[in-house]
């Protein structure tokens, strides 16, 4: 089976100081990706060459088999959906006219939305607990509302491969857990992939298939939750000194700091 | 403060205080206006000058005399320079800080006004008593107000007729009410159409000339001819348009309220009733109906 | 604010432009009929004919001015939509970037080399300015092959900053009457009676707007975020020069005819904005109609406010929108805050 997303060794870097060096991973049809490390490790980054968005220095991205720059750009736009972190948006567009944005790489220049695409935006929406505030402007919303908005509209475009940067920062447990959900079913029913960059270890742990733990820009560890989350990796990689031990309902690693005492 | 310090030290050794002034008559003249520098040559003290505006163009001596900055704009280190006596300014736009610059360091001033035909009188007066003409003084304005009674005398007892004087094509700016330009239309045996739209200057929109119906328009704007023309034309029912009568007046003597103010009342004259002014004087355009 | 619907239908996209067309010929009509000086529609179509002063007065000096007006006032009210969406600052102001400046100092120092104030010679180096303006302001924002909003802005504010110390260096040096037409420059004038300027200028501003239109939903996307943008499928390089093109020449050319007037390409868009929600498929033709409606009453209230003479239009508009730009800010401010 070809990886949906596919990075071949990729590094960056600005000049001297290198951001990621030689980071590879595959991404199956199916499977959720967890991504976790420290601050600094590059985790943004990575993101952002999955995306597109940045060129590696070195190495390739591929999606479905093919590298990222051989697609035209609305192609890229609709395999692939990318969430990041908590950006402003100064302008009043409501809540349903964000997701309908989502739309926008299925739809030619000045063609208004039919009546799927809202129907694909509205149900997307109501995945994730958002549709009463369908007509509310994005400025009167709570954090946890606009981030949701936005996974909605990352998820109107009916992409293949999601790629979350910190999907969670605002939202409280019911929506944390939620979110989650929603990627494990779209990963389940359509086959599709996600990539969810997360600071929450035990999310990761739960929701994730697979984890791929970064130090500094390198890989210091990647498969199973239990393989990756050990107390020598983890204190090696955020040096500081963690307890490991289990959630007995899930069988998922826990994973918590120590005081320095 | 620094730019006056400055200004001390450029000035050289000469005493900062105010020069031999107090004592005789003013030896070293500078005239920040060419309204003034026409009036000084005209009592025939044009020797005592010193320095000049950049725009002093008249009479032709003038040329030779250094210049000290513009009109609006007089250069205060270059007045010092010339180590002046009297420094005599009409108020302008621009030089208000000069002004009071050259006053701090101790220059004796002499601010006159023109606004108004009365402001020459008085103004030929002041400048010719700070030169310590009085005498000459009196002779010009007798000199200069006969030749205006001429002009009236000229086309007294013919009809006033409606007249805009122009002097700005875009924005259209007229001459006003309440100056001197006003009054010498009036003088020139004309009705002054724009009189109550303000006292300088005003900006006029096209359709109150239109509604005015002014039967002269003496263009005494900057640019071609070609231009005016263009303007004007486009009124075709305003009178002065229909009748031939925009009469183009070059220079601007119109705006220099001098000893040569007559020149400009009998431009006007002859713009507002040429069939008084047979031929018509230099320095003007009638155009043809 | 107002409740409006959650998103943009071309039924409704129809019925508020058509709205706001209809309120644009209204105020056509209506800009026409009022003046400091009384004229009668009815005798200029009536007995008095062509050569009357009914006549004249209404078509000859009122109407190819009112109309430049819509003109130039939808032209900076797009322009300014258009700006704002791509600077991502609901308050930026079109001739924050200088391409005003530019015009501006060229037109005057057309003026200057001896151009008649009314010769068609200065609205074309103005417009000249305007260009050169562009590509300086894009060039320099330019680095590493991009061209973002913050770069645009700041090389904009300090071209503008030299324009205008060119301008006022101009002013010290011209007589003072030369001066007056440097204010021209700087207030602005819809003073006009040419009916072929206006249909050139029409035709420009519609090109103009047509182009922007054609990037509407760009702007849309853009303005909700570069990233997002950028992974939604834009082509953000080539679609911000476009913009920033298409509406810094609407800019240069409505600044080339009428001067530099103000608050027009700030307040429009903005309050169109905050009834009308920001999708610029609507946004962008309401800003055009409504600016043009906008500095047709502006030009109005100049011809008449004080009588026989009249005040620059820019002067009106800012006073109008000066105080409304300062109520604006302080709910913002308080919006941030609270």
């Amino acid at each position: 089976m070809t990886p949906l997303l596919e990075a071949d060794t990729v590094s960056f870097g600005y000049g001297a100081r290198q951001v990621l060096r030689t980071v590879s991973l595959t991404l199956l049809p199916g499977e959720i990706l967890g991504v976790i490390g420290p601050n600094g490790s590059g985790k943004t980054t990575l993101v952002r060459l999955l995306s597109g968005v940045l060129a590696p220095s070195a190495g390739t991205v591929r999606l479905a088999g093919r590298p990222l720059t051989a697609y035209r750009r609305r192609e890229v736009a609709r395999r692939l959906a990318v969430v990041p972190q908590d950006p402003t948006i100064d302008f009043p567009f409501t809540a349903l006219e964000v997701v309908l944005m989502g739309r926008a790489p299925h739809l030619s220049a000045l063609a208004f939305p039919r009546a799927r695409d809202l129907a694909i935006a509205r149900e997307a929406m109501a995945r994730l607990e958002v549709a009463e505030v369908e007509s509310r402007p994005l400025d009167r919303l709570s954090g946890g509302e606009r981030q949701r908005v936005l996974l909605a509209r990352a998820l109107a475009k009916e992409a293949e491969v999601l790629l979350l940067d910190e999907p969670t920062t605002h939202l409280d447990l019911r929506h944390q857990a939620g979110i989650h959900d929603v990627a494990r079913a779209l990963a389940r029913e359509r086959g599709h992939a996600v990539v969810s960059v997360l600071h929450d270890l035990n999310l990761a742990a739960l929701f994730c298939d697979r984890l791929m733990l970064l130090a500094r820009g390198v890989v210091v560890g990647q498969g199973s939750p239990e393989a990756v989350l050990t107390v020598d990796a983890l204190q090696q990689a955020y040096q500081t000194q963690v307890y490991v031990g289990r959630n007995e309902r899930t069988g998922a690693p826990v994973v918590l700091p120590l005081p320095r005492r | 403060m620094r730019r006056a310090l400055a200004v001390l030290l450029l000035a050289g050794c000469s005493a900062s205080s105010p020069g031999p002034g107090s004592s005789g008559p003013p030896a070293r003249v500078v005239s920040l206006a060419p309204s003034i520098t026409e009036i000084v040559y005209a009592l025939g003290e044009g020797g005592r000058l010193v320095g000049v505006c950049a725009q002093c163009d008249h009479p032709p001596e003038v040329a030779r005399i250094p210049r000290v900055g513009g009109y609006l704009t007089p250069s205060v280190e270059v007045v010092l320079a010339t180590r002046p006596d009297l420094v005599i300014a009409v108020p302008s736009p621009g030089n208000r800080e000069a002004v009071r610059a050259l006053e701090r360091v101790g220059v004796r001033m002499l601010v006159v006004h023109d606004r108004t035909l009365a402001d020459l009188w008085t103004s030929i007066a002041q400048v010719a008593d700070a030169l310590g003409v009085p005498g000459a003084g009196e002779r010009l304005v007798g000199y200069v107000a006969g030749r205006l009674d001429a002009v009236r005398t000229r086309v007294a007892g013919l009809a006033p007729r409606r007249v805009l004087v122009v002097v700005g094509h875009n924005p259209l700016i007229a001459v006003g009410g309440d100056n001197l330009q006003d009054e010498l239309v009036t003088l020139a045996g004309g009705v002054n159409v724009a009189a109550d739209a303000g006292a300088t200057w005003p900006t006029l929109s096209l359709e109150l000339v239109v509604a005015r119906a002014p039967e002269v328009i003496v263009d005494a704007a900057m640019g071609s001819e070609a231009t005016g023309e263009a303007l004007f034309q486009a009124l075709p029912n305003v009178p002065a348009v229909r009748a031939g009568r925009v009469v183009r007046l070059a220079g601007d003597t119109l705006l220099r309220a001098g000893p040569r103010v007559p020149d400009a009342a009998a431009a006007l004259a002859a713009a507002i009733h040429p069939e008084a002014f047979q031929p018509a004087p230099t320095g003007i355009t009638p155009r043809a109906g | 604010m107002s409740v409006r619907a959650p998103y943009l239908t071309p039924g409704r996209l129809t019925a508020t432009t058509a709205a706001l067309a209809l309120l644009l010929l209204a105020s056509i009509v209506g800009a026409v009929l009022v003046g400091p000086v009384p004229a009668s529609l009815w005798r200029a179509l009536g007995q008095g004919g062509t050569s009357s002063a009914d006549y004249t007065i209404l078509f000859r000096t009122r109407l190819p001015r009112v109309l430049l007006g819509a003109v130039v006032g939808g032209s900076l009210g797009a322009a300014g939509a258009a700006l704002q969406a791509l600077l991502r600052n609901p308050l930026a102001c079109p001739h924050l970037l200088g391409i005003s400046g530019g015009a501006a100092v060229a037109g005057v120092l057309a003026l200057l080399a001896g151009a008649d104030a009314l010769s068609p010679l200065v609205p074309f180096a103005a417009f000249l300015g305007a260009i050169g303006a562009i590509v300086i302001v894009t060039l320099g924002a330019r680095a590493d092959g991009r061209t973002t909003p913050h770069a645009i802005l700041l090389v904009g504010v300090v071209f503008n900053a030299l324009a205008a110390a060119a301008l006022m260096l101009v002013n010290t040096l011209s007589s003072y009457l030369q001066a007056q037409g440097v204010l021209f420059w700087i207030m602005g004038s819809l003073s006009t009676q040419s009916y072929t300027l206006v249909a050139a200028a029409a035709a420009y501003a519609v090109a103009g707007l047509a182009w922007l239109l054609r990037h509407a939903l760009d702007l849309n996307l853009l303005a909700a975020g570069e990233e997002g943008a950028l992974q939604l499928g834009v082509d953000v390089e080539r679609a911000r020069r476009a913009v920033f093109v298409a509406a810094s020449l609407l800019v240069g050319a409505a600044v080339s005819m009428s001067g530099m007037i103000g608050f027009v390409g700030l307040i429009v868009p903005h309050l169109l904005r905050l009834l009308l929600g920001p999708d610029h498929r609507l946004l962008l033709p309401a800003s055009f109609l409504g600016g043009g409606a906008f500095l047709m009453w502006a030009d109005s209230l100049a011809r008449t406010m004080l009588g026989p003479a009249e005040l620059p239009v820019g002067v009106v508009t800012a006073l109008t929108g000066g105080p409304f730009f300062l109520y604006l800010l302080h709910r913002d401010l308080r919006r941030a805050l609270g």
